[in-house]
């Protein structure tokens, strides 16, 4: 009897110093599957080795003996105690199992859930298991069919769509603003490190073009150079707000350095179409009053990291919907799962009903054989559709059983009693 | 026959299901299934104008029941034409109410055996009520995506990140779309009125003759001229123009309502 299991640690279960302890460096990831998957009793496993988990996936021979070998292997191969390394691991077997597999691939057991990474590394960890051979045909439907619940909680919830780190929800409230962002101009002020991440994420999403303004020029042109902008001077800044719709302000200044009036002069030159400053400096640079003008939308840090919240909020709901998803999947593969370990069984029963029947056939060939060819054909036919018609619905039981019984125990009473009777012939 | 309004009056509800489930959980694909329930729905809505049409021998606008129908016909026009242009989940989620409700009254109104007056028998009648109506439908919308852009921007003002912050489209989006169905209904309600006009002097001699409905799609047709007198003059803000929509549509739906004097045949 065979099964799935996870034996691993996380975020959740263990501390970053453990879980530092116990990752794989990414050179030496090939070479511990291959190991892993030598072990008596292991069929195939896979490891994967993140910075918020270390999991080992594997289909073993026995259920209590499997993961007991891969967590003292875990043990051993990463030097942390049995004793210690004991209360942080969680192990899964079966469909608990999937699901744990499903849940991770799809972001819905990280730290921060629904971030898109996770999918990557999975495939990268699984495509070394792949390259080392340390993977056979379980975890190859096993990590396929991960794949394909990730991408159907991708595609069908909207778990993705909330950004959750600052310069992202600021890139969100640009757009909440203008919509598509191609060909908007961005005015930054200042040439702070957060201020460079805001930018990097803007020009991601395709913005127009891009200002910068620093009171030291040098730092201006070298940021500008970075996003194939032009550097202002600090004095024109007024006048380089009214050509600007995006305004990300990151300096070190103390001081206020956009004013209301500032603001309003821009405006009545832009005709008052809609602006939006982004102020990341603390303490602020643009005057919270500037929000008060009509179209103007002005938003600092505090404000970014509610938008950040709501949208955790978001992924929460959206995330209720992935899990339906997960059951979907963890069922129809558990569906498959129980036709795979029919295999054998299916061939051995099978072959026992086609061996009684050859075996009447022969006596009966041997006591007067068949009048010519076209009558041996036609038995032969006949005997191998009355094998078909005997083993079909027990075949169908064995596959598709609706996991109320024990399929294996059904099947060792089919064998039993499909057994050649000593003394008879 | 009016059972093909039935069945439409039905996809349109049940497109409606569709576009308020995609609206609420933001799944694009409820968005596409409800556009299809939609256009099977238009295709029967259009069936059955051609039906009334060939039998009762008039286009279908002679009175209030196939006004209304004539009128949902309309809004389902545009919000196809819009959804297959633009991809807002929102839109469904406003507009299909408004589609569904006219459908369903009109069907519950319905008169068996209507006899349309003298004065309608004119080739004028399909184009100045068709162009009539299309603008009505046009300035719905004008008014829906006002509003989808006053509560969008009291929510960015606000940072209120909430359900609304999430679900409705952006700002600028909201006021493009808006000023959109802005020139499209003026060109339309422009149209009506000319046509009108030289229909009123075929008809009775005169080419403007004051009746209450005349003067008030004078009056609608002057606050949209305002509208986009300063929606292209730029010096605007979005927000008052959104005002100006509302009442806009507060004022097409009394020029809808006045049917006295020579337009007292619905």
């Amino acid at each position: 009897m065979s099964n799935l299991v996870v034996v691993g640690l996380n975020h959740r279960t263990a501390p970053l110093d453990t879980r530092q302890r116990a990752a794989f460096d990414p050179e030496r990831l090939a070479e511990g599957m291959r190991e892993l998957s030598g072990i008596p009793g292991i069929l195939e496993a896979m490891i994967l080795s993140t910075c918020n988990r270390v999991e080992a996936i594997a289909h073993v021979a026995g259920a209590p003996s499997g993961p007991d070998a891969i967590e003292a292997w875990l043990s051993d191969s990463r030097g942390i105690p049995r004793a210690e390394l004991r209360p942080l691991l969680y192990r899964y077997e079966d469909e608990s199992a999937v699901r744990h597999v499903f849940r991770v691939a799809s972001s819905l057991d990280s730290m921060i859930l629904g971030e898109p990474q996770i999918l990557g590394q999975v495939k990268s960890c699984y495509a070394s298991a792949v390259d080392a051979r340390s993977v056979g045909p379980w975890l190859n439907h096993l990590l396929q069919a991960a794949f394909r619940t990730a991408k159907r909680v991708r595609s069908e919830t909207s778990i993705g769509e909330y950004p959750v780190s600052s310069s992202s929800a600021a890139v969100e409230l640009a757009r909440k603003i203008f919509g598509e962002l191609s060909g908007r101009r961005v005015l930054v002020v200042g040439a702070g490190k957060m201020g460079e991440t805001a930018v990097r994420h803007l020009t991601e999403s395709g913005v127009g073009s891009i200002s910068v303004v620093n009171r030291s020029a040098e730092a201006a042109r070298a940021l500008a150079e970075r996003f194939d902008g032009v550097a202002g001077d600090f004095s024109r800044l007024g006048e380089m707000l009214a050509g600007a719709d995006i305004v990300i302000t990151s300096t070190g200044a103390p001081e206020i350095l956009i004013p209301p009036p500032m603001v309003e002069e821009a405006m009545r030159r832009r005709r008052q179409g809609p602006m939006i400053f982004i102020d990341i400096s603390v303490p602020r640079n643009v005057d919270p009053g500037v929000g008060a003008i009509e179209n103007v939308f002005c938003y600092d840090i505090d404000d970014l990291s509610s938008v950040v919240e709501a949208n955790l909020g978001e992924r929460l709901r959206a995330a209720a919907a992935a899990e339906k998803i997960v059951d979907q999947e963890v069922r129809a593969f558990s569906d498959k799962i129980r036709s795979l370990k029919a295999v054998p069984m299916v061939r051995e029963v099978q072959g026992r009903i086609e061996d009684i029947c050859r075996s009447e056939l022969e006596r009966f060939l041997k006591k007067g054989g068949a009048r010519d060819a076209r009558q041996l054909r036609e038995l032969e036919s006949m005997m191998s559709r009355v094998a078909a018609k005997i083993a079909h619905p027990l075949l169908e039981e064995l596959r598709h059983g609706d996991g109320s019984r024990n399929e294996t125990a059904l099947a060792e009473l089919l064998q039993q009693l499909l057994q050649p009777r000593k003394g008879k012939p | 026959m009016i059972w093909i309004l039935t069945l439409a009056a039905t996809l349109y509800l049940v497109g409606l299901l569709h576009s308020v489930f995609g609206f609420y959980q933001k799944r694009p694909v409820f968005r596409r299934l409800a556009l299809g329930m939609v256009a099977g729905a238009f295709v029967c809505h259009t069936l059955f104008l051609f039906w009334i049409g060939f039998t009762r021998r008039h286009f279908p606008i002679t009175n209030l029941p196939e006004s209304l129908c004539f009128f949902a016909w309309c809004i389902s026009l545009i919000f196809m034409l819009a959804s297959c242009r633009y991809r807002i989940n929102a839109l469904g989620a406003f507009t299909l109410p408004m589609v569904s409700g006219l459908t369903i009254l009109s069907q519950v109104v319905w008169e068996e055996n209507h006899f349309s007056p003298m004065v309608l028998r004119s080739g004028w009648v399909y184009f100045h009520a068709g162009t009539a109506f299309l603008a009505y439908a046009a300035f719905f919308l004008t008014f829906l995506f006002a509003v989808f852009y006053l509560i969008q921007e009291k929510e960015l003002k606000g940072k209120n990140f909430r359900f609304l912050y999430f679900h409705l489209p952006p700002l600028q989006p909201c006021d493009e779309m808006s000023g959109r169905f802005l020139y499209i209904g003026f060109a339309a309600m422009s149209l009506t009125i000319i046509s009108g006009a030289i229909w009123a002097e075929q008809a009775w001699g005169r080419f403007w003759n004051w009746d209450p409905k005349e003067t008030a799609s004078l009056v609608t047709w002057c606050i949209y001229l305002f509208l986009i007198h300063y929606r292209l003059s730029g010096r605007w803000h979005a927000k008052r123009a959104a005002y100006v929509s509302i009442l806009g549509f507060a004022s097409i739906l009394v020029t809808f309502g006045v049917n006295w004097g020579l337009h007292a045949f619905l």
